[in-house]
Protein backbone atom coordinates (compact mmCIF):
# COMPACT_ATOMS: atom_id res chain seq x y z
CA UNK A 1 0.00 0.00 0.00
CA UNK A 2 1.75 2.98 -0.92
CA UNK A 3 0.28 6.44 0.90
CA UNK A 4 0.02 10.40 -0.78
CA UNK A 5 2.35 13.03 0.80
CA UNK A 6 -0.44 14.39 2.72
CA UNK A 7 -1.62 10.82 3.99
CA UNK A 8 1.72 10.35 5.38
CA UNK A 9 1.72 13.46 7.03
CA UNK A 10 -1.57 12.07 8.37
CA UNK A 11 -0.25 8.96 9.65
CA UNK A 12 2.53 10.19 11.08
CA UNK A 13 -0.06 12.65 12.84
CA UNK A 14 -2.45 9.43 14.20
CA UNK A 15 0.77 7.35 15.28
CA UNK A 16 1.81 10.47 17.63
CA UNK A 17 -1.21 10.19 18.92
CA UNK A 18 -1.05 6.51 19.23
CA UNK A 19 1.84 7.37 21.15
CA UNK A 20 0.69 9.81 23.65
CA UNK A 21 -2.36 8.28 24.69
CA UNK A 22 -0.32 5.16 25.34
CA UNK A 23 2.04 7.15 27.36
CA UNK A 24 -1.02 8.26 29.06
CA UNK A 25 -2.22 5.16 30.07
CA UNK A 26 1.12 3.94 31.46
CA UNK A 27 2.29 1.51 28.96
CA UNK A 28 5.47 0.62 29.27
CA UNK A 29 8.13 2.38 26.95
CA UNK A 30 9.27 -0.94 24.87
CA UNK A 31 5.51 -1.27 24.21
CA UNK A 32 5.24 2.26 22.67
CA UNK A 33 8.25 2.12 20.52
CA UNK A 34 7.27 -1.13 19.14
CA UNK A 35 3.88 -0.26 18.38
CA UNK A 36 4.53 2.62 16.71
CA UNK A 37 7.29 0.88 13.92
CA UNK A 38 4.90 -1.85 13.55
CA UNK A 39 1.72 0.57 13.13
CA UNK A 40 4.19 2.29 10.70
CA UNK A 41 5.14 -0.59 8.94
CA UNK A 42 1.86 -2.02 8.22
CA UNK A 43 0.84 1.51 7.12
CA UNK A 44 3.56 0.69 4.23
CA UNK A 45 6.86 2.57 5.95
CA UNK A 46 9.78 0.84 4.92
CA UNK A 47 11.67 2.14 7.79
CA UNK A 48 10.30 3.56 11.42
CA UNK A 49 12.27 5.37 13.84
CA UNK A 50 10.56 6.20 17.42
CA UNK A 51 12.65 7.13 20.66
CA UNK A 52 10.36 7.28 23.17
CA UNK A 53 10.72 8.60 26.87
CA UNK A 54 8.40 9.80 29.29
CA UNK A 55 8.06 13.38 28.31
CA UNK A 56 8.87 12.96 24.76
CA UNK A 57 7.70 10.89 21.57
CA UNK A 58 10.36 11.45 18.57
CA UNK A 59 9.39 9.89 15.55
CA UNK A 60 10.38 9.71 11.76
CA UNK A 61 8.85 7.40 8.88
CA UNK A 62 10.50 6.44 6.28
CA UNK A 63 9.14 5.36 2.87
CA UNK A 64 10.71 3.61 0.26
CA UNK A 65 10.65 6.20 -2.54
CA UNK A 66 13.46 8.01 -0.11
CA UNK A 67 10.40 10.54 1.26
CA UNK A 68 10.73 10.82 5.33
CA UNK A 69 8.73 12.66 7.94
CA UNK A 70 9.88 13.63 10.98
CA UNK A 71 8.39 15.00 14.27
CA UNK A 72 8.28 15.76 17.67
CA UNK A 73 5.92 15.58 20.45
CA UNK A 74 6.42 17.07 23.61
CA UNK A 75 4.20 15.40 26.39
CA UNK A 76 3.05 17.49 29.53
CA UNK A 77 0.28 14.96 31.27
CA UNK A 78 2.69 12.78 33.66
CA UNK A 79 1.72 9.49 33.26
CA UNK A 80 -1.52 7.80 35.02
CA UNK A 81 -2.94 3.99 34.52
CA UNK A 82 -5.56 2.89 32.93
CA UNK A 83 -5.86 -0.20 31.73
CA UNK A 84 -9.52 -0.27 29.81
CA UNK A 85 -7.89 2.53 27.40
CA UNK A 86 -4.13 0.91 27.28
CA UNK A 87 -6.27 -2.34 26.01
CA UNK A 88 -8.35 -0.62 23.70
CA UNK A 89 -5.61 0.82 21.81
CA UNK A 90 -3.54 -2.52 22.19
CA UNK A 91 -6.26 -4.45 20.65
CA UNK A 92 -6.88 -1.16 17.43
CA UNK A 93 -3.31 -1.64 16.88
CA UNK A 94 -2.90 -5.73 16.92
CA UNK A 95 -6.40 -5.06 14.29
CA UNK A 96 -4.64 -2.77 11.94
CA UNK A 97 -1.38 -4.77 11.66
CA UNK A 98 -3.44 -8.07 10.58
CA UNK A 99 -5.47 -6.17 8.39
CA UNK A 100 -5.20 -2.02 7.67
CA UNK A 101 -8.61 -0.11 8.38
CA UNK A 102 -7.93 2.96 6.28
CA UNK A 103 -6.49 6.23 7.98
CA UNK A 104 -9.83 8.26 8.60
CA UNK A 105 -11.07 5.50 10.10
CA UNK A 106 -7.76 5.10 12.67
CA UNK A 107 -8.07 8.69 13.66
CA UNK A 108 -11.48 8.18 14.46
CA UNK A 109 -11.39 5.02 16.34
CA UNK A 110 -7.98 7.09 18.56
CA UNK A 111 -10.70 10.07 19.43
CA UNK A 112 -13.19 7.69 20.55
CA UNK A 113 -10.35 6.29 22.68
CA UNK A 114 -9.29 9.32 24.31
CA UNK A 115 -12.32 10.00 25.29
CA UNK A 116 -13.06 7.71 27.56
CA UNK A 117 -13.28 8.52 30.86
CA UNK A 118 -12.73 6.33 34.03
CA UNK A 119 -16.30 5.78 36.25
CA UNK A 120 -15.59 8.28 38.97
CA UNK A 121 -17.54 5.79 41.27
CA UNK A 122 -15.07 2.87 40.84
CA UNK A 123 -11.89 5.19 41.32
CA UNK A 124 -13.74 5.74 44.89
CA UNK A 125 -14.72 2.25 45.40
CA UNK A 126 -10.94 1.01 44.67
CA UNK A 127 -8.96 3.78 46.63
CA UNK A 128 -11.15 2.94 49.75
CA UNK A 129 -10.43 -0.49 49.16
CA UNK A 130 -7.10 -0.44 48.61
CA UNK A 131 -5.89 1.68 51.39
CA UNK A 132 -8.38 0.05 54.22
CA UNK A 133 -6.92 -3.00 53.11
CA UNK A 134 -3.15 -1.99 53.15
CA UNK A 135 -3.68 -0.40 55.97
CA UNK A 136 -4.46 -3.70 57.68
CA UNK A 137 -2.17 -5.79 55.48
CA UNK A 138 0.82 -3.78 56.55
CA UNK A 139 -0.16 -4.55 60.91
CA UNK A 140 -3.36 -1.95 61.33
CA UNK A 141 -5.71 -3.16 63.06
CA UNK A 142 -9.76 -3.13 61.73
CA UNK A 143 -10.27 0.02 63.04
CA UNK A 144 -7.32 1.65 61.11
CA UNK A 145 -8.66 -0.01 58.27
CA UNK A 146 -11.21 2.03 58.22
CA UNK A 147 -10.82 5.20 59.22
CA UNK A 148 -7.95 4.69 56.36
CA UNK A 149 -10.77 4.28 54.13
CA UNK A 150 -12.40 7.07 54.73
CA UNK A 151 -9.14 9.42 54.21
CA UNK A 152 -8.93 7.24 51.05
CA UNK A 153 -12.11 9.61 49.65
CA UNK A 154 -10.63 12.82 51.06
CA UNK A 155 -7.22 11.53 49.16
CA UNK A 156 -9.75 11.04 45.51
CA UNK A 157 -11.52 14.11 46.05
CA UNK A 158 -8.33 16.25 46.49
CA UNK A 159 -6.44 14.04 43.60
CA UNK A 160 -9.08 14.85 41.01
CA UNK A 161 -9.51 18.23 42.17
CA UNK A 162 -6.01 18.83 41.67
CA UNK A 163 -5.53 16.79 38.68
CA UNK A 164 -7.55 19.28 36.49
CA UNK A 165 -5.73 22.24 37.37
CA UNK A 166 -2.01 22.90 36.17
CA UNK A 167 -0.49 21.88 39.63
CA UNK A 168 2.56 19.65 39.28
CA UNK A 169 2.46 15.66 40.91
CA UNK A 170 4.89 16.65 43.34
CA UNK A 171 3.11 19.72 44.36
CA UNK A 172 -0.03 18.28 44.39
CA UNK A 173 1.49 15.04 46.37
CA UNK A 174 2.73 17.65 48.98
CA UNK A 175 -0.26 19.55 49.63
CA UNK A 176 -2.55 16.09 49.68
CA UNK A 177 -0.01 14.34 52.13
CA UNK A 178 -0.07 17.97 53.84
CA UNK A 179 -3.73 17.90 54.49
CA UNK A 180 -4.05 13.83 54.82
CA UNK A 181 -1.82 14.50 57.63
CA UNK A 182 -3.31 17.27 59.73
CA UNK A 183 -6.79 15.30 59.19
CA UNK A 184 -5.39 11.71 60.52
CA UNK A 185 -2.62 13.58 63.07
CA UNK A 186 -5.77 15.74 64.41
CA UNK A 187 -7.95 12.16 64.95
CA UNK A 188 -5.32 9.78 66.32
CA UNK A 189 -4.30 12.72 68.99
CA UNK A 190 -7.92 12.00 70.34
CA UNK A 191 -8.86 8.63 69.22
CA UNK A 192 -5.38 6.82 70.77
CA UNK A 193 -6.62 3.27 69.73
CA UNK A 194 -5.74 4.33 66.19
CA UNK A 195 -1.89 3.62 64.77
CA UNK A 196 -1.17 6.78 62.94
CA UNK A 197 1.45 5.39 61.18
CA UNK A 198 -0.49 2.48 59.58
CA UNK A 199 -3.54 4.78 58.59
CA UNK A 200 -1.11 6.56 57.01
CA UNK A 201 0.69 3.99 55.21
CA UNK A 202 -2.79 2.91 54.05
CA UNK A 203 -3.46 6.14 52.22
CA UNK A 204 -0.47 7.14 50.73
CA UNK A 205 0.26 3.34 49.28
CA UNK A 206 -2.35 4.99 46.90
CA UNK A 207 -0.14 8.36 46.36
CA UNK A 208 3.54 6.50 47.00
CA UNK A 209 5.71 6.49 43.66
CA UNK A 210 6.34 2.46 44.51
CA UNK A 211 4.98 0.95 41.47
CA UNK A 212 6.49 3.64 39.44
CA UNK A 213 9.43 3.03 41.22
CA UNK A 214 9.75 -0.49 40.35
CA UNK A 215 8.55 -0.13 36.64
CA UNK A 216 11.80 2.63 36.12
CA UNK A 217 14.32 -0.34 37.09
CA UNK A 218 12.23 -2.52 34.79
CA UNK A 219 12.59 -0.04 32.10
CA UNK A 220 16.41 0.10 32.77
CA UNK A 221 16.88 -3.45 32.76
CA UNK A 222 15.62 -4.17 29.67
CA UNK A 223 17.54 -1.20 27.80
CA UNK A 224 15.25 1.62 28.32
CA UNK A 225 17.96 3.76 30.51
CA UNK A 226 17.22 7.27 29.75
CA UNK A 227 13.62 6.88 30.87
CA UNK A 228 14.08 4.83 33.90
CA UNK A 229 16.46 7.46 34.91
CA UNK A 230 14.21 10.13 34.81
CA UNK A 231 11.31 7.93 36.27
CA UNK A 232 13.32 7.12 39.33
CA UNK A 233 14.53 10.89 39.94
CA UNK A 234 10.87 11.69 39.40
CA UNK A 235 9.89 9.03 41.96
CA UNK A 236 12.35 10.62 44.20
CA UNK A 237 11.26 14.14 44.29
CA UNK A 238 7.33 12.96 44.67
CA UNK A 239 8.74 10.57 47.56
CA UNK A 240 10.33 13.84 49.18
CA UNK A 241 7.16 15.94 48.62
CA UNK A 242 5.19 13.11 50.25
CA UNK A 243 7.45 12.91 53.30
CA UNK A 244 7.82 16.94 53.45
CA UNK A 245 3.93 17.19 53.39
CA UNK A 246 3.50 14.64 56.24
CA UNK A 247 6.27 15.89 58.27
CA UNK A 248 5.14 19.99 57.89
CA UNK A 249 1.80 18.16 59.11
CA UNK A 250 3.19 16.59 62.36
CA UNK A 251 5.06 19.48 63.54
CA UNK A 252 3.02 21.92 63.02
CA UNK A 253 0.18 19.90 65.06
CA UNK A 254 2.79 18.93 67.47
CA UNK A 255 3.57 22.94 68.28
CA UNK A 256 -0.25 23.32 68.12
CA UNK A 257 -1.72 20.96 70.18
CA UNK B 1 -0.79 -18.14 60.82
CA UNK B 2 -3.73 -15.49 61.77
CA UNK B 3 -1.22 -13.09 60.28
CA UNK B 4 -0.86 -14.58 57.53
CA UNK B 5 -4.45 -15.56 56.31
CA UNK B 6 -5.11 -11.54 57.58
CA UNK B 7 -2.39 -10.71 54.87
CA UNK B 8 -3.58 -13.17 51.91
CA UNK B 9 -7.17 -11.45 52.19
CA UNK B 10 -6.02 -7.79 52.42
CA UNK B 11 -3.91 -8.53 49.33
CA UNK B 12 -6.65 -9.97 47.33
CA UNK B 13 -8.70 -6.82 48.42
CA UNK B 14 -6.05 -4.64 47.83
CA UNK B 15 -4.99 -5.80 44.37
CA UNK B 16 -8.68 -5.69 43.16
CA UNK B 17 -9.11 -1.96 44.85
CA UNK B 18 -5.94 -1.24 42.83
CA UNK B 19 -7.01 -2.91 39.61
CA UNK B 20 -10.64 -0.94 40.45
CA UNK B 21 -8.60 2.15 40.32
CA UNK B 22 -6.98 1.47 37.38
CA UNK B 23 -9.79 0.84 35.44
CA UNK B 24 -9.44 -2.68 34.48
CA UNK B 25 -12.45 -4.18 32.84
CA UNK B 26 -14.87 -6.41 34.91
CA UNK B 27 -13.89 -9.61 33.65
CA UNK B 28 -10.66 -9.63 34.20
CA UNK B 29 -10.53 -8.45 37.74
CA UNK B 30 -10.79 -11.50 39.52
CA UNK B 31 -7.87 -13.01 37.82
CA UNK B 32 -5.65 -10.03 38.77
CA UNK B 33 -6.46 -9.80 42.08
CA UNK B 34 -5.91 -13.38 42.25
CA UNK B 35 -2.48 -12.87 40.93
CA UNK B 36 -1.92 -10.27 44.07
CA UNK B 37 -2.99 -12.83 46.45
CA UNK B 38 -0.76 -16.16 45.01
CA UNK B 39 2.44 -13.87 45.04
CA UNK B 40 2.14 -12.45 48.05
CA UNK B 41 1.43 -16.31 48.94
CA UNK B 42 4.67 -17.11 47.77
CA UNK B 43 6.61 -14.92 49.30
CA UNK B 44 5.28 -16.10 52.43
CA UNK B 45 6.04 -19.64 51.62
CA UNK B 46 9.64 -19.03 50.17
CA UNK B 47 10.29 -16.51 53.46
CA UNK B 48 9.81 -19.47 56.23
CA UNK B 49 11.74 -21.82 53.84
CA UNK B 50 14.48 -19.82 53.23
CA UNK B 51 14.70 -16.58 55.64
CA UNK B 52 16.13 -14.19 52.73
CA UNK B 53 13.74 -11.33 52.03
CA UNK B 54 15.71 -10.53 48.54
CA UNK B 55 15.39 -14.37 47.06
CA UNK B 56 11.20 -14.83 48.32
CA UNK B 57 10.20 -11.57 46.61
CA UNK B 58 12.37 -12.07 43.84
CA UNK B 59 10.52 -15.76 43.39
CA UNK B 60 7.39 -14.08 44.51
CA UNK B 61 7.55 -11.49 41.15
CA UNK B 62 8.77 -13.98 38.82
CA UNK B 63 5.81 -16.04 39.84
CA UNK B 64 4.04 -13.31 39.25
CA UNK B 65 5.34 -12.44 35.60
CA UNK B 66 4.89 -15.87 34.79
CA UNK B 67 1.43 -15.95 35.81
CA UNK B 68 0.71 -12.88 33.73
CA UNK B 69 1.82 -14.11 30.68
CA UNK B 70 -0.42 -17.12 31.25
CA UNK B 71 -3.27 -14.59 31.54
CA UNK B 72 -2.32 -12.14 28.76
CA UNK B 73 -2.53 -15.70 26.68
CA UNK B 74 -5.58 -16.66 27.44
CA UNK B 75 -7.28 -13.67 27.86
CA UNK B 76 -5.97 -11.94 25.23
CA UNK B 77 -4.95 -8.59 26.77
CA UNK B 78 -1.41 -7.58 27.88
CA UNK B 79 0.46 -8.69 30.08
CA UNK B 80 0.81 -5.62 31.95
CA UNK B 81 -2.45 -5.46 32.95
CA UNK B 82 -1.84 -8.40 35.34
CA UNK B 83 2.05 -7.64 36.16
CA UNK B 84 1.00 -4.25 38.13
CA UNK B 85 -1.82 -6.33 39.91
CA UNK B 86 0.06 -8.80 41.14
CA UNK B 87 2.84 -7.07 42.44
CA UNK B 88 1.08 -4.78 44.30
CA UNK B 89 1.21 -6.58 47.44
CA UNK B 90 5.25 -6.95 47.00
CA UNK B 91 5.69 -2.58 46.55
CA UNK B 92 7.28 -1.79 49.52
CA UNK B 93 4.79 1.15 50.99
CA UNK B 94 5.63 0.75 54.21
CA UNK B 95 9.23 0.82 54.05
CA UNK B 96 9.23 3.80 51.97
CA UNK B 97 6.76 5.33 54.29
CA UNK B 98 9.41 4.88 57.08
CA UNK B 99 12.78 6.00 55.14
CA UNK B 100 10.91 8.90 54.73
CA UNK B 101 9.52 9.54 58.14
CA UNK B 102 12.75 8.84 59.83
CA UNK B 103 14.79 10.50 57.51
CA UNK B 104 12.81 13.71 58.04
CA UNK B 105 12.95 12.81 61.85
CA UNK B 106 16.70 13.09 61.67
CA UNK B 107 17.28 9.65 62.84
CA UNK B 108 19.67 8.61 59.69
CA UNK B 109 20.65 5.32 61.21
CA UNK B 110 16.57 3.87 61.08
CA UNK B 111 16.23 6.16 57.82
CA UNK B 112 18.99 4.41 56.21
CA UNK B 113 18.36 0.73 56.88
CA UNK B 114 14.48 0.98 56.06
CA UNK B 115 16.10 2.77 52.98
CA UNK B 116 17.81 -0.57 52.13
CA UNK B 117 15.15 -2.36 52.26
CA UNK B 118 13.04 -0.57 49.69
CA UNK B 119 16.08 -0.67 47.87
CA UNK B 120 16.30 -4.77 48.18
CA UNK B 121 12.51 -4.79 47.01
CA UNK B 122 12.62 -2.62 44.22
CA UNK B 123 15.66 -4.58 42.79
CA UNK B 124 14.12 -7.79 43.45
CA UNK B 125 10.86 -7.05 41.77
CA UNK B 126 12.36 -5.28 38.75
CA UNK B 127 15.00 -8.44 38.78
CA UNK B 128 12.18 -11.48 38.58
CA UNK B 129 9.91 -9.57 36.22
CA UNK B 130 12.89 -8.84 33.74
CA UNK B 131 14.56 -12.08 34.01
CA UNK B 132 10.98 -13.65 32.87
CA UNK B 133 10.49 -11.29 30.31
CA UNK B 134 14.21 -12.21 29.33
CA UNK B 135 13.40 -16.02 28.67
CA UNK B 136 9.87 -15.13 26.85
CA UNK B 137 11.79 -12.83 24.90
CA UNK B 138 13.84 -15.49 23.66
CA UNK B 139 11.47 -18.48 23.74
CA UNK B 140 9.29 -16.47 21.15
CA UNK B 141 12.51 -15.49 19.02
CA UNK B 142 13.06 -19.07 18.80
CA UNK B 143 9.70 -19.78 17.77
CA UNK B 144 9.65 -17.19 14.63
CA UNK B 145 6.29 -16.02 15.83
CA UNK B 146 6.49 -11.81 15.59
CA UNK B 147 3.36 -10.61 17.59
CA UNK B 148 2.43 -7.66 19.89
CA UNK B 149 1.92 -8.92 22.96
Amino acid sequence: MSLEHEQRADLLECLLDMGELLLECGAEISRVEDTLSRVGRAYGASHVDAFVITSLISLSIEFSDLDALTETRRIYSSAGTDFYRLEKINELSRHTCRELIPLPSLRKSLNDISKIKKDDRLIVLGSVLAAGSFAIFFGGSIWDGAVSSVFAVFVCLLQSYLGNTEVSTAASNLMISFLIGIGVGVLCKYATMLHMDKILIGDIMLLIPGLAMTNSVRNMLVGNTISGVVRLTECFVWALALAGGFMTAMLLLDILL
Amino acid sequence: MREAVIQLVTAFVGSLGFALLFGMRRRHLFYASLGGLVSWGIYLGVLELSGNVFFSCLLASMFAMVYSEQMARFRKCPATLFIIIAIIPLVPGSSLYYFMSYAVLGEMETSASYGHQTVIWVLAIAAGISFVTAIHELRSKRNQNPKIS
